[in-house]
This record gives C-alpha cells, structure tokens and sequence, in this order.
C-alpha cells in the first residue's frame, strides 16, 4: 500500500511537467497536451485524496467530472488551434499577433 | 524801466519777424538747392538778405526812441520749473538789427565777387545766412536762455565759416582754435546762468532789470561769468589768441565776425546786462577792456600781415567799448560798435579787394609771393586807386581824425572814461592814459599799414598789370567808406550827442567840453608822429606773436590739459577698461559654470526622468508584449513566490 504523499508527489511532478510545456513550447498542439497534463495531475489529487474517507465518492465523481469537462476543452481547444491554423497559417502563438504594433 | 507788452503796430511784428527768419530762410534754400543751379545760391541769397534788410530797416525807424517791447511765451516744464521764450526789443537791439543785416547784406553782395569760383559756394552761403541768423537770435532774444542757444550757434557758424577752405590744415585749426575758445569762454555765462536762475528764478531779462539789484558775492559772481563769456567771444584778454588765428577764413567772413555778427555778439550782451554788473565786476570789466585795447593795439603795430593787423585791431577797439561798459556807459560803447561796425568791415573788405586783385594778377602771371604780407606790397595807390580812396577814408575813421564817424564815437568813449575817472588822483588815471595810448597808437598802426600798401615804392608788383575788383565788390566798399563820415552820428562832426547817442543814452551824462579840440590834436599828433617813423619795421617779437597769447595759452592750458587728459587715459585704459574686463571675465567664468550646471544637473535630472520613464514603460510593455506563454510564465512564477512566501 503506497502512502498518499507518493501521489501528492507525482501530481506535483506532473502538473509542474505541465506548466512547463505550456510555458517552454512553441506549438499550441504540445501546449493543449500540457494543459492536459496538469489536469490529469489535478484529477489524480483527486482520486488520492478520496482513498483517505473510502466511505464516500465525490473525489471520484469529480474526478470523472473533469475528465470530461477536459475532453471539451480539449475538443474546442483543437478547433480553435485548426481555425487559427487555417487562418493564420502557423500554430505557433507568437505568430498570431495581428493587433500589435507593426516592428 | 516800462515794457510794453506788445508790438505798436503788426507791421512791425511782422518785419522783425521777417527780418529774422529770411537768413534762416537763406541757410535753408542754399543747403537744398541742387548742385546743377548752385550758381543761382549768391543771388538768391543776397535777395532774401535785401528784404531781410529793408524789413530791420522798417523796424529800426518804427520802433526807434518808443517804449522798449518784452514779450514771453510759454516754453517748457522741468518739473514745477517753467521755461520761457522771449522776445526783447529795444533802441539797441533795433540798432543792432539795422548793423548786422546790412553789413551781412553788404558781405553777401561783396562774397558773389570775392568767393566766385569757389567750389562749396552751397555751404559759404549757407552758413552766411545762418550766421546772421543766430546773430539776430541773440540781438531780439529777451531770454538768457534763448540768448545763450543763439550765442552757441554764432560760436558754431563762426567755426563753420573759418574753416570754410577746410582742407588748409592751419584753417581747420584756427576754426577748431576759435570753437575751442568760445566754448571755453562759454563755461563762464553757464555758471552765470545757473546763478541767476538760482537768484531770481527767471530767465527773463525784463523782469530780471525789475529784479532788486543784489550785491552779493554771488552776482557779483554771476557778473565774472558773463564777462568770462564775453570775453571769449569778444576776444578780450585772456581769450582773444583766437580771433589772428580766425584770419585763415575767407576775407569777407572775416568782415562779418569783426563788424557785426560775432564779436559785437560780446560786447551787446555787455550792454545789454549791463543792470547786472555790481562796481566791483565793472573795475574788473574796465581793467580787461583796458589791458587788452593797449595790448591789441601795441601786437598791431609789429603784424606785416594784412589781415592781421586789422584783427589786432579789432581786438584793440573792442577793448576800448568794454572800456566805455566798465566806465558805466553802454550808449558810447553801442555807438562805437556801431561805427566800428561800418569802418572795420570797410577795412576788411578793402583787404579782401587788394587780395583778391592781386591773387587774380598772380594768377595770370604765375608769380608766386605772399599777397598778404605788406612788406612785399606798395605803391599800389596808383594801380588801385578806388581801393585806395576808400580804404583811406575807413583808416581815416578807425584812427579817429576828425570829420569821420569814428572820431565822434571814440570821443563818446574817451567822454565818459574822463567821467569816470575824476578828478581824485587813482588807479583810474592809468585807465584814462591807456584809453589815450590807445587813440596814439590806432594812427601809428594803421598809418603804417596804409603806408606800406600804398605809397612807397613798388616791390614784389612792379611789373604786374593790377585790375580793380568788380562793381559787386566796390559797390559794398563804397556804401561802408560813405558811412565812416561823421554824418552817421550827427550833424556837427565835433558833438557826438546827435540822433544816435540820445536813442541809446541811459543813466549819468558827463560831458567835457574841451574834449573834441584835445583829442584831434591828440590823432593829429599822432600822424605826425606815424609819418616821421614811417619806414621804421617794428620786429619786436613779443608784438609780432602777440605778447605770445597763443603760446601762453599753449603752455599753461593746452599742455596741462593733454598731460591730464593722457593721464585720464592711461587710468582709463589700464583701470577702468581693466576692471571691466575683470568683471567681463568672472561673468564670462560664472556663466561657464551656470551653463554646466544647467547641462549637467538640471538637464540631466529631466533626461534621467525621461531615461527612468522610458526604462519603465519598455520593461511594461516587455511584460504584456503578446506573449501569451510569457503571461503564463509569470502568473506561474508569481503564484510559487505566493506559495514560498505562505508557507515559510
């Protein structure tokens, strides 16, 4: 049996994993995973900290609830970043900077 | 004394004024004339000095014997001070009046002859007229401050006039010499000004004659003044180095400063203030008539240049009306101008006419000598004979033989120095012996002048052809030598008391009955005396120079004058220019370091302002510059900070 502090550990790791993709790369598909990843971590805190009261399952349900709460997010984001793509031919965020001031 | 308060007829309003102003009228049409119709000038000139004359001559007979006129107008305010222009018109300046524009109408006529040819005639005329102008300014002005405006512009045309051949340096100095000397002279009237102001509070003569007589120290003062004044323009001793000097002028000028315009200026003024002069000032005004009618007369008698002579002369003569104020008379002093006034610039224009033939004889024969000098001259009576006649009845006049008018005024003169004199044995017999060595003298110098010009034998003109002068130039001579004679002043050629003197008498009236017999045996004697010494030179030098007034004047007032003035300078250069570059320099430094502090601190303190704002805004913009991941970064760094700071 693994203590809880082993997934307040991994949760940890990989929602700093995430925020690091989001922040370090370029392409807003890598970035969508990222986001992704962080939410994974959020939902595995979720799941670990519901085995400390077994009786009950909100974690759970609310571990479900964001797993498909982020299945949206993910669809619309990846609409987006097609549409963006489409437009702006480029998926890289920089590039989208149509209201700056021109260099 | 009554002054009426105004003119008795316009007509005669109107003629002083046009008396006045035509010579100014004159000055200006001459100046503005183009150079194309210059030739026109004289003529003209001369017209407006014809009617100038008439019109003085219109108020001379007018006003004549009538209640002197005063009239004052409103001139200015210096602060509750009131200034005011007057108008003083009297038996001597209307008598004045008649004398200056007719002897200055009479130069005019005799300049169209002298001065023909001559390449400035715009500017003679010109200054011919205004010198007659400011000459009248002073002769009608009742204001002593109107007077002395008038006094300075005589002073000023005089200087104009002689140094009309401007490029001869020794006439550009005699007229520098001349102003330097009235303007000296001239400190003296301001003083007496400024007393009299302080005095009575008025410029006005009229009410200055009403004024009580103070005989303080201070008027007595104020009276040294205008005898200082006097004295410059009148060229009395100490001052009159300046009036030989003035001969490097045109002949005719030199007429008109003797006779009318501006050594009478000095001798009306005298007259005219004579109210003001307590008896101290008056011994002091005969003394100086005396000194420098014996010295006048003496330098006279040792000059071989014409114009010299006469100038001498003047001196001598003008000393002897001084003499006539001092002794209490100005009646025998005006007279005495008056008939000087004729015969002296008779003289003067007889002296310009054999200048004149000769220069025109040596100009024909390109011969060269000194036409001035008379010892190159001689028998000329013969090749002049017209100048000759006049000239010889004018000496007649100066020398004071009998039957001429100048005979009758020096026996007004002598009449009243006799007066007063007395009978106690004083220092005043001196006077009365210097008056009479003056007499004695006149003859020897003029006699001798007349001998050496026209008799004798021929020398540097023996055989040049000698034409008279023209008609315009006789014409002049003639009318002067016409009022040398005795008719002038009255009937009986041995009275003097005719019309003139009892117009212009005023106050004690002595009258020495053997007086008229004396004295013409006394000039007789003294051409006796001249024809026995006639061919003896005179080389004493003392005379020749002058009793070396020039030089004295050189020595004792012009050589200070330069050592202090060259020390003033030297102070000047070294101290006060130093001292201004000093400060120029330390302002220069202070501005240097202002403008340091203005770069460095303040301008800096803005830009660095700027530099801070500019710093701050790119850093802003650096953090919301569109990068969405950059937003992320930070809200991420910011929220582990948060964190860090919460738990530790």
């Amino acid at each position: 049996m693994f203590p809880i502090s082993h997934f307040i550990y991994l949760g940890a790791l990989l929602f700093s994993i995430g925020v690091t993709i989001v922040v370090v790369k370029r392409n807003m598909i890598v970035v969508l995973l990222g986001i992704e990843l962080m939410l994974n971590a959020s939902v595995l805190n979720l799941v670990a900290f519901n085995r400390q009261h077994a009786t009950n399952i909100d974690g759970h349900m609310f571990g479900l609830f964001v797993i498909v709460i982020a299945v949206c997010e993910a669809a619309v984001g990846l609409a987006i970043i097609i549409q963006v793509y489409r437009y702006y031919q480029t998926s890289v965020p920089e590039d989208v900077n149509e209201l700056r001031e021109s260099k | 004394m009554n002054y009426a308060d105004s003119f008795p007829s316009t007509l005669i309003s109107t003629c002083l004024s046009m008396a006045i102003l035509l010579p100014l009228i004159s000055f200006i049409v001459s100046f503005i004339v183009a150079e194309k119709y210059s030739w026109a000038v004289p003529f003209l000139a001369s017209v407006l000095l014809l009617m100038s004359t008439v019109c003085a001559s219109v108020v001379m007979f007018k006003i004549w014997n009538t209640d002197p006129v005063a009239l004052s107008w409103h001139w200015f305010n210096l602060g509750s001070l009131t200034f005011t222009v007057g108008v003083l018109v009297d038996n001597i300046s209307a008598l004045m009046l008649l004398l200056v524009t007719l002897i200055s109408l009479l130069v005019h006529l005799y300049s169209t002859g002298y001065m023909a040819g001559d390449s400035d005639l715009r500017r003679y005329f010109a200054m011919l007229g205004f010198f007659t102008f400011a000459m009248l300014g002073i002769v009608v002005s009742g204001d002593l401050l109107l007077t002395f405006i008038f006094w300075e512009l005589v002073g000023f045309s005089s200087y104009m006039l002689i140094g009309h051949w401007h490029e001869k340096p020794a006439a550009a100095h005699a007229a520098t010499r001349a102003f330097m000397f009235n303007r000296f002279a001239d400190m003296g009237f301001l003083i007496a000004l400024m007393i009299l102001w302080t005095d009575h509070g008025t410029f006005e003569i009229s009410k200055l004659t009403l004024a009580s007589p103070l005989a303080t120290t201070w008027s007595t003062i104020a009276a040294f003044g205008i005898l200082c004044g006097v004295a410059g323009k009148s060229a009395q001793f100490p001052f009159f180095a300046w009036l030989p000097r003035a001969m490097e002028g045109p002949t005719p000028v030199s007429a008109l400063i003797h006779a009318a315009t501006m050594v009478a200026a000095g001798v009306f003024l005298l007259a005219r203030l004579f109210f003001l002069f307590t008896p101290i000032a008056l011994d002091v005004v005969i003394i100086i008539g005396s000194i420098t009618a014996v010295a006048g007369a003496l330098a006279a008698l040792a000059q071989n240049d014409i114009k010299r002579i006469l100038a001498y002369s003047t001196i001598s003569q003008l000393g002897l009306m001084i003499m006539a104020v001092g002794a209490g008379s100005t009646a025998a002093a005006m007279l005495h101008l008056f008939t000087h006034g004729f015969f002296k610039a008779c003289l003067f224009l007889c002296a310009g006419a054999v200048i004149h033939a000769l220069h025109q004889v040596q100009h024909q024969s390109n011969t060269a000598f000194d036409v001035q000098d008379i010892r190159n001259l001689g028998g000329l009576r013969k090749k002049l004979p017209f100048t000759f006649v006049v000239c010889v009845i004018s000496s007649c006049s100066l020398a004071g033989l009998p039957f001429s008018s100048g005979f009758a005024s020096k026996e007004a003169i002598l009449d009243v120095i006799l007066g007063w004199t007395g009978t106690e044995f004083s220092w005043r017999w001196m006077v009365l012996v210097s008056a009479f060595a003056v007499s004695f003298l006149t003859v020897l110098y003029i006699f001798r002048m007349i001998w050496l010009i026209f008799f004798g034998a021929e020398k540097a003109t023996r055989s040049l052809h000698v034409v008279e002068v023209p008609p315009v130039m006789r014409a002049p001579m003639a009318l002067l030598a016409s009022a040398s004679i005795w008719m002038i002043v009255s009937v009986d050629p041995f009275d003097y008391t005719g019309w003139l003197y009892s117009g212009l008498r005023n106050g004690k009236f002595f009258h020495f009955n053997l007086l008229a017999p004396i004295s013409a045996g006394w000039v007789l004697a003294a051409a006796g005396v001249a024809y026995y010494i006639r061919d003896k030179a005179m080389t004493l030098p003392l005379l020749r120079h002058g009793f070396y007034a020039d030089e004295a004047i050189n020595r004792f007032v012009e050589g200070p004058i330069l050592n202090l003035s060259s020390v003033t300078i030297h102070a000047d250069k070294k101290w006060i220019d130093g001292a201004l570059h000093f400060t120029a320099y330390m302002q220069m430094i202070i501005a240097h370091v202002i403008g340091w502090m203005d770069s460095a601190l303040i301008d800096g303190a803005i830009n660095g302002i700027a530099w801070m704002t500019k710093r701050i805004g790119s850093l802003t913009r650096y953090l919301q510059g569109g990068k969405i991941q950059l937003y992320i970064f930070w809200a991420a760094f910011t929220i582990i900070i948060f964190i860090i700071w919460t738990l530790l």
